[in-house]
C-alpha cells in the first residue's frame, strides 16, 4: 500500500504546490499551496521533535546497556531534561531560560566557533601537505592576500597602503569572488531544480518508497 | 544569579578551549551538555509554540484540516518506533513533495532569474566606447561566471581510444573555472577565518575580563 500511496502523495502534493507557486492568481491553487506548505512546516517541527525523542532514547539505551562513554550520555540526558522541563514550566522566554542560554548555550557555541581558528589553520597546512597542486596554491594565496587586504595591520600603517593598495586588492578579488559565487549559485540552483524535478516525476523517492 | 551564570560561562569556555591541547574529558562533557541543553530548548519551544497551538488546538476544535494534520503528525511519530516506522512514510512523502516544489520554485525565481539578471545588468547603461573600463569589468564577470559553470559540466564524448574527453573549448573554460572557484573558496575561507578569529578574540577577552573582575 505504502509503495503506491507515498509516491502518489509526494507527486500530487508537489505538483499542486508548484502550480500554486507559478499561478498565484488561481485562488484554489494558491489556497492549496498555502495549506500544504503550512502542513509541511508543522510536520517538519514534529519531525524535529521525533529527532529529539530519538536522541534521548539512544542515549538512555547507551546508559542502560552500560556502554563506553555512558557518562557523557548521562550528562546529555540530564541537561536535555532540565532544559526541556524548564522551558515547559517556566516558558522558553523566561528569565531562567535566558540565564541558561547565557551560561551554557552561548559560551559553548561561540567557543566552538573560536576553536575553528586552529582547525582552519590546521586544514590549510594539511591541504598543502596532501594536495600540492595549482588549485591549492591559488586557494591559499587568495586567503593570504584577502587577509592582508582586509585585516587590521597596526604594525604596518601607511596612507598609501591603507587608502589605495589594500582597497584596490580587495576590489579586484571581489570581482572574481562575486562572479565565481554567482556561477556556483547558478550551478547549485540547476542541481536543486533537477533534484526537485526527479522527486516530482517519481524517479527519486527519498521518503522510502521503492 | 549573574555571578553564577558568569562562572558557568567561564567554565564552559575554558572546557571548550581546552580542545586546543587535544581531545579531553572537559571538552566532551561541555559539548554533550551543550547538545542536551540545545535539544531540550528546541523541544520545549516546538511543544509550546507549534505542537499545542497548531496541532492540538485545531484538532480539538473539530476542524477537518486540523484532524488530518493531527493524523499525519501521529503517523510521523511512528518513525520513532522501528516496528511501526513504515506508517510514517506518507507524512514524510508529503514533506518531501512540498520541499521539492519549494526547491524548484526557489531555484527558478530566487536564484536562477536574479543571478542571470544581475549578470545582464552589469552591462546595463554602459557605452561600448566611452566606458571601456566598465565594459571590461562586466565582460570579466561574465567570463568568470560562465567558466565557473562550465567547470561543473562533467559529461564528455568518448575519443577513438574509448577515453572520455571534453572538447578543447570546454576544457580550457573549465580550467579557468577551476581557478576562479579556488579564488571564490579562498575569499569565503578568509571570511570564515575572520569570523572565527573575532569569536576567539571575544572569548579570550571574556576570560580576561572575568578573571580581572575578581582581582
Amino acid at each position: 500500500m505504502n509503495r503506491f500511496l507515498s509516491p502518489v502523495i509526494a507527486i500530487a502534493v508537489g505538483l499542486l504546490v508548484l502550480l500554486g507557486y507559478f499561478l498565484p492568481n488561481n485562488a484554489l491553487l494558491a489556497g492549496l499551496r498555502t495549506t500544504f506548505v503550512q502542513w509541511a512546516v508543522v510536520l517538519a517541527a514534529v519531525a524535529l521533535l521525533v529527532g529529539v525523542f530519538n536522541l534521548l532514547s539512544v542515549h538512555i539505551k547507551k546508559i542502560s546497556a552500560k556502554e563506553k562513554g555512558r557518562f557523557y550520555s548521562l550528562l546529555l540526558v540530564i541537561s536535555l531534561l532540565i532544559t526541556f522541563f524548564m522551558g515547559i514550566f517556566l516558558g522558553t522566554d523566561s528569565a531562567a531560560m535566558q540565564t541558561l542560554f547565557d551560561s551554557v548555550i552561548l559560551p559553548v557555541e561561540s567557543s566552538l566557533l573560536a576553536i575553528m581558528v586552529v582547525t582552519l589553520i590546521y586544514a590549510a597546512i594539511r591541504l598543502l601537505r596532501h594536495r600540492n597542486d595549482l588549485m591549492a596554491f591559488v586557494f591559499l594565496g587568495t586567503v593570504l592576500i584577502i587577509m592582508f587586504a582586509a585585516a587590521p595591520l597596526p604594525f604596518l600603517q601607511s596612507p598609501g597602503l591603507d587608502e589605495e593598495i589594500r582597497p584596490f586588492i580587495a576590489s579586484i578579488f571581489s570581482v572574481f569572488s562575486s562572479s565565481g559565487a554567482r556561477g556556483i549559485l547558478i550551478g547549485v540552483a540547476l542541481g536543486s531544480l533537477l533534484t526537485g524535478l526527479r522527486v516530482l516525476i517519481g524517479a527519486d523517492r527519498p521518503y522510502g518508497g521503492k | 544569579m549573574e555571578l553564577i551564570s558568569g562562572v558557568f560561562a567561564f567554565l564552559f569556555t575554558v572546557a571548550v578551549l581546552s580542545y586546543l591541547f587535544g581531545d579531553n574529558f572537559f571538552f566532551r562533557a561541555a559539548v554533550y551538555i551543550f547538545i542536551g541543553a540545545s535539544a531540550g530548548y528546541v523541544a520545549a519551544l516546538l511543544l509550546g509554540q507549534v505542537f499545542w497551538s497548531q496541532l492540538i488546538v485545531p484538532a480539538l476544535s473539530g476542524s477537518i484540516e486540523g484532524i488530518i494534520l493531527m493524523v499525519l503528525a501521529l503517523l510521523l511519530f511512528a518513525k520513532a518506533f522501528p516496528p511501526l516506522s513504515k506508517l510514517g512514510t506518507p507524512s514524510l512523502a508529503l514533506m518531501v513533495g512540498v520541499g521539492a516544489a519549494i526547491a524548484i520554485g526557489g531555484a527558478v525565481t530566487g536564484t536562477l532569474f536574479p543571478q542571470v539578471e544581475a549578470s545582464i545588468n552589469a552591462f546595463d547603461g554602459i557605452s561600448l566606447f566611452k566606458d571601456l573600463g566598465k565594459v571590461f569589468e562586466a565582460s570579466l564577470m561574465l567570463f568568470v561566471t560562465i567558466s565557473t559553470l562550465v567547470y561543473f559540466q562533467f559529461s564528455a564524448k568518448r575519443d577513438d581510444g574509448g577515453k572520455k574527453q571534453r572538447n578543447r573549448v570546454t576544457r580550457s573554460l573549465a580550467f579557468f573555472g577551476k581557478i576562479f572557484i579556488a579564488i571564490t573558496f579562498g575569499v569565503l575561507f578568509a571570511g570564515v577565518f575572520s569570523a572565527a578569529l573575532t569569536a576567539f578574540i571575544g572569548r579570550i577577552d571574556f576570560l580576561i575580563k572575568f578573571i580581572g573582575s575578581f582581582l
